[in-house]
């Protein structure tokens, strides 16, 4: 977590206020949240068992797929490791929501959020249950949760740049999330209790992402204003390397040995390193690339290896 | 042909290996040098080098049971998980 809140409250509540769009967008978010609210523990059925002799995730969205090391797996191999990858994409969810709540609720209702807090509360309440269907459908499913490898040292060193840095990780963490619950949402080769967390989740994200986009821009344009360019250019290498290290933590060799596959660390360094997986990163991150270069926070869409 | 009498080559040293390629502008790293305040290590790159760590060991590493201190210097880092020997 961060270590403090803003000490220039009232040049973050300045900076939030700046654009009166943002207040029409934020009173958007409540309205449709309160619409579309759901009872999550009403929602879902939790049969006994899922499909477990199929794809428990779309196979282009595997880290494996169109590697070395894909293709000396068989038909069952790959259908084992679809399940363990895609129980480590939920275990990231659970550990991405912690983040995400210890951060917002260490926000909501203090100096220079005050424009933000109402719309604060739906966020935390919808990722609270986000977090619990996504430990559910694991413990119930695989009988566990991955642990959290995250441990947190000290960021780029940049004050003035901490918010935005907090806001920016977690919508990095939720375009990431949502473009695999996009495609496995509505993917008719996987179980559809499957289908129906990634759905759901898709659904509440597309708002969090609207929020998340909206206040980073604010903030990184205050952070031109005001830092200099070697500093931005800090930021830039920062997130850069985040967006990475977020997609390398798809592939788990925790995945890999729970599926049965020998030597799973040397067949994460053999995944990392495949010219496929290059093509995988662009490819999961590009909403996210193409955001951040669009509005001037890094200056090409190119992220090299950590 | 393999000749079999020669003295096998020292594996190298896992860990070692993998800071230094992390950071080519080093050379070598003192034993003793902070691997958190020069960067050497950071939470981005943690991850991977958690796992270069455990492929050491031979077994995984609850962080639940080490603290960023663990990390701190390579003499502190064969300390804990090595029994204070090179990474081979």
């Amino acid at each position: 977590m961060t270590e403090t809140l803003p000490k220039n409250a009232a040049g973050l509540a300045g900076t939030l206020a700046g654009d009166p769009r943002f207040k029409e967008i934020l009173d958007r978010l409540v309205a449709m949240s309160e619409r579309d609210y759901y009872d999550p523990y009403r929602l879902f059925q939790w049969p006994e068992t899922v499909v477990e002799d199929a794809y428990w995730m779309s196979p282009e969205l595997m880290t494996v797929h169109g590697t070395a090391v894909g293709a000396r797996l068989d038909e069952a191999q790959l259908r084992a490791l679809s399940k363990w990858e895609s129980v480590n994409f939920y275990s990231l969810n659970v550990h991405g929501i912690r983040e995400l709540l210890t951060e917002i609720v260490a926000r909501i209702h203090q100096p220079g959020y005050a424009l933000t807090s109402e719309y604060f509360h739906h966020i935390i309440g919808e990722e609270n249950e986000h977090m619990w269907f996504f430990a559910t459908f694991c413990l119930k499913y695989a009988g566990k949760v991955y642990p959290d490898r995250a441990m947190a040292f000290a960021g780029p060193g940049i004050a003035e740049a901490d918010t935005f840095l907090v806001f920016s990780r977690l919508l990095i963490f939720e375009e990431l999330v949502d473009v695999f619950n996009q495609k496995m949402g509505n993917d008719q080769r996987l179980d559809p209790t499957i289908r129906k967390i990634n759905a759901v989740h898709h659904q509440d994200e597309s708002r969090h992402i609207a929020f998340g986009r909206q206040i980073v821009s604010l903030l990184h344009a205050e952070l031109r204003r005001t830092l200099t360019v070697p500093q931005l250019a800090e930021i830039e290498a920062y997130l850069k390397r985040y967006l990475r290290a977020s997609a390398e933590s798809l592939c788990n060799p925790a995945a890999f040995r729970d599926a049965g596959i020998e030597e799973p660390y040397a067949a994460r360094r053999e995944t990392l390193a495949d010219p496929a997986f290059e093509e995988f990163v662009a490819r999961v991150l590009k909403r996210s690339t193409g955001f951040l270069a669009a509005e001037q926070i890094i200056s090409d869409e190119r992220i090299p290896a950590l | 042909m393999t000749d079999q009498s020669a003295a096998p080559a020292a594996k190298p040293d896992l860990v070692l290996t993998y800071l230094l390629a992390r950071r080519p502008d080093l050379t070598s790293i003192d034993e003793d040098l902070d691997l958190i305040e020069n960067r050497v290590i950071d939470s981005l790159g943690f991850v991977n080098f958690l796992y270069v760590l455990e492929e050491a060991t031979g077994e995984p590493i609850s962080l639940d049971e080490v603290s960023p201190e663990d990390f701190r210097t390579l003499r502190r880092i064969r300390e804990r998980f090595l029994g204070g020997r090179p990474a081979a």
